[in-house]
């Protein structure tokens, strides 16, 4: 396990370039992202541990980064007072564009896997913003209402876009659809809801939930209608967005607190982890690989791993993209950044 | 406030929510299509049997008046109601004289009509029947309604049995009357004489602030009907506003100055002044799945969570609500603390008085609007009466949950 210190920092995200196995970025901020600046670092890994290779200072608390897909100096970073920074690892100190139309905090930022030209925001204002990066003004704004904590680009389809807000709903966005009343909101899934259709109740997973608060999504990289969803009620979900009333496909219990963030594999199609304030990390398997009954409601996915080396909650985590897959980069509150392999908490499925 | 505030709020908001939820909040906050969710709830007034307003009406004439305000009020196209079920005890011809009133009120023969009857729960078994339907899929909307005119129909106890039932002892006491019953109940658990009246006048004293405030208002549908003058001996057109059976001013004392009804039973505690009125009335619940609801654009007053029902020893049925009760909630997850409004059919303040302490219930949340003490007990009418109740006083008070119950001749609750 290596570990970086991101001292007086706070990290709330980190991401793997897309790039380099050897280049990671976090986005933090001092004071637990309450009040005070922000600070990207961009990481190398070498033989002597983990080097910063640069740092970036902002005015407000970072919530969020994604790095670019067509260039594989900059990255960009979701700021407390609304705005989105593009840096360049070779520019010094100022970021080279500045977006900045939300009015609230910006708490997700995804660059366009497929197209790479675009990029799109979410914000405690409501709005989700897309974006080029060489425009100051954003190209398109969808109103979801209520504070939006993730957005994301489907991996496959550049013009599928979804989120995840405050009112328990995840929402998909088809940019192919006429911007009619409903700013091309396709499809509304309520994440809490049990599946439309009665019976269809297992008693496995106890009494029915109240809507909680979506913290955290990510869409499957290998079956492209899938979503996992993490929140407040520590609860993960995963959905297909072809049957939205069909209530979720499985469902991972036992995180203790509310679900932070969570990533699919880039190698495998039933594996996703996830990070919660719970200050633990936990590796999934979301069973899908085992034929499901769905008249018999969700499945129960299980639990296949542990981190618990964090000391705070624990904010970010993302795969590494690069080998034979299996790594992992976490950072958390007790200010430090940790890089492991998830083979190892497998236990019978490791190497 | 400062952003640096809400971002706090915020977090802390996302840290809360990750404790369990209580049961109660779970239950509130869960919105499913399929929930069976109450529209409309509307009553008669409660008149005294012999004596008052309704007289001299027959059953249809409460039926009639009221199915027709339920169709009025919620400008429900009456096509759409699948089915009517109406919880009645002592009319040897429901059957027919309900089914006729549903068309006199202006429902199509295509709307199935039923009656239904658990003696004084049978306005409560008339809600589950139609409850439990939408539930499982079987019809999308029914009314439910109890109603009973006691006035039109004696009570004539139990028939006659074969004597190798009677050998039972069990079945001995289902034959008996309801008041032995609550004597049984006085003597075996020490209910006072005392205490029933002080329970009994709470009631009147209850009832009539309510009354006095205007509180039942809405829940009540004035009715007009015919009444036989009986100083004149002629017949006259009434309106019926509001519950006659609340006397004014009652207090304990007054109460403690009636004589015993029923001597021959020891310890002779019931009393015309404790026990429940004889009365005349009709009560009406709408209810629907809530989509369906919402298509329509009908409000939802409510939701029908779930209804359960407990046998007990008959010669002490009135201990009913003490078992049926915790029954229901255990099967909810819920607390007696969570529950906002109770309605307990006071059939006896003997009853009353043990159940109410027997359970441990804040007396300010049982019957918060009086019971059948202080305005009356029309058999059939009762359970949908007490839903009725309670939804207009949840939505008076701003509060969420309510839970009735009532105890029943041979024993059910």
């Amino acid at each position: 396990m290596l570990e970086f210190r991101t001292q007086g920092y706070n990290p709330y995200a980190v991401k793997y370039s897309p790039y380099y196995d050897s280049r990671i970025a976090v986005a933090s901020s001092a004071n637990f992202g309450i009040v005070g600046n922000g600070r990207v670092f961009a990481l190398g890994l070498t033989a002597q541990g983990i080097q910063v290779e640069k740092t970036f200072d902002t005015n407000d608390a970072l919530y969020d980064l994604a790095w670019s897909e067509i260039n594989e100096n900059q990255l960009i970073v979701a700021c407390g007072d609304g705005s989105l920074k593009l840096f360049d690892l070779g520019v010094d100190e100022f970021p080279v564009m500045n977006f900045h139309e939300h009015k609230r905090e910006t708490f997700s930022v995804c660059w366009s896997p497929v197209t790479k030209d675009t990029f799109v925001s979410s914000s405690w204002d409501g709005t989700i913003k897309l974006w080029s990066p060489t425009r100051n003004h954003s190209i398109k704004t969808l109103p979801v209402g209520n504070c939006t904590y993730s957005t994301s680009f489907c991996p496959s389809n550049p013009a599928l876009i979804s989120a995840v807000s405050s009112d328990s709903h995840l929402r998909i966005f088809d940019l192919r659809t006429p911007s009619s009343a409903k700013y091309h909101l396709t499809t509304t899934i309520p994440v809490h809801a049990p599946p439309a259709q009665p019976g269809a109740i297992n008693p496995a997973l106890g009494p029915p939930s109240a809507p909680g608060e979506i913290l955290t999504h990510d869409w499957n990289k290998y079956r492209d209608t899938v979503i996992a969803t993490g929140g407040v009620d520590r609860v993960i979900r995963t959905f297909d967005i072809r049957n939205p009333a069909g209530g979720p496909l499985s469902v991972m219990q036992g995180h203790d607190y509310a679900v932070r963030r969570l990533a699919w594999s880039p190698h495998a199609s039933d594996t996703l982890i996830s990070a919660s304030y719970d200050m633990t990390v936990r590796l999934w398997n979301d069973g899908s690989a085992q034929p499901q009954n769905p008249a018999m409601g969700p499945g129960l996915g299980a639990q296949i791993g542990i981190m618990n080396r964090h000391t705070e909650f624990v904010t970010g985590v993302d795969w590494c993209l690069f080998g034979m897959g299996g790594w992992v980069a976490s950072v958390g509150w007790d200010e430090r950044v940790l890089l492991w392999d998830a083979n190892m908490m497998m236990g019978q499925r490791g190497p | 406030m400062s952003a640096s505030t809400q971002r706090l709020q915020q977090l802390s908001g996302q840290l809360a929510g990750s404790e369990s939820l209580s049961a109660r909040d779970i239950l509130l906050a869960t919105r499913k299509p399929t929930d069976v969710v109450i529209c409309l709830a509307l009553r008669t007034p409660l008149a005294k049997a012999h004596k008052g307003a309704f007289k001299d009406t027959q059953l249809d004439g409460l039926l009639v008046p009221l199915l027709n305000a339920v169709r009025d009020k919620s400008k429900l196209d009456p096509q759409l109601v699948e089915e009517i079920v109406v919880g009645n005890v002592l009319h040897k011809d429901a059957t027919f004289l309900t089914r006729a009133s549903c068309v006199a009120a202006g429902y199509p023969a295509s709307t199935a009509v039923s009656t239904v009857s658990r003696w004084c729960s049978s306005g409560l078994l008339a809600v589950e029947s139609v409850a439990n339907k939408i539930a499982t899929g079987g019809i999308d909307i029914g009314i439910a309604v109890g109603a009973e005119s006691m006035s039109t129909n004696p009570d004539n106890g139990a028939p006659e049995f074969p004597a190798s039932f009677m050998a039972d002892p069990v079945i001995n006491d289902i034959t008996q009357p309801m008041p032995w019953t609550a004597e049984n109940m006085a003597r075996d658990f020490n209910v006072t004489r005392e205490l029933q009246d002080e329970f009994a006048a709470e009631s009147f004293q209850k009832a009539e602030a309510s009354q006095k405030a205007g509180w039942p208002d809405d829940e009540i549908l004035p009715v007009t009907t015919r009444w036989k003058n009986p100083k004149t001996g002629e017949v006259e057109t009434v309106q019926v506003s509001r519950d006659e059976g609340v006397r004014y001013g009652t207090t304990k004392e007054s109460l403690s100055k009636i004589r015993s009804a029923f001597p021959q039973w020891p310890p002779a505690t019931t009393t015309g002044g404790n026990a429940s009125q004889l009365t005349d009335g009709a009560a009406a619940v709408l209810l629907m799945r809530r989509d369906v609801a919402e298509k329509l654009g009908q409000p939802i007053l409510g939701r029908f969570v779930l209804s359960t029902v407990a046998g007990v020893d008959p010669r002490i049925m009135g201990i009913g609500p003490a078992v049926a009760i915790p029954k229901l909630l255990k099967k909810v997850g819920l607390s007696k603390d969570d529950i906002d409004v109770f309605e307990i059919n006071e059939a006896f303040a003997s009853m009353l008085v043990y159940c109410v302490e027997q359970l441990g219930l804040d007396r300010a949340r049982v019957n918060p609007r009086g019971g059948a003490i202080a305005f009356g007990h029309p058999l059939g009418c009762t359970g949908a009466r007490q839903i009725v109740t309670a939804l207009s006083e949840l939505k008076r008070t701003q509060q969420r949950i309510a839970v009735t119950s009532m105890c029943v001749g041979t024993a059910i609750a």
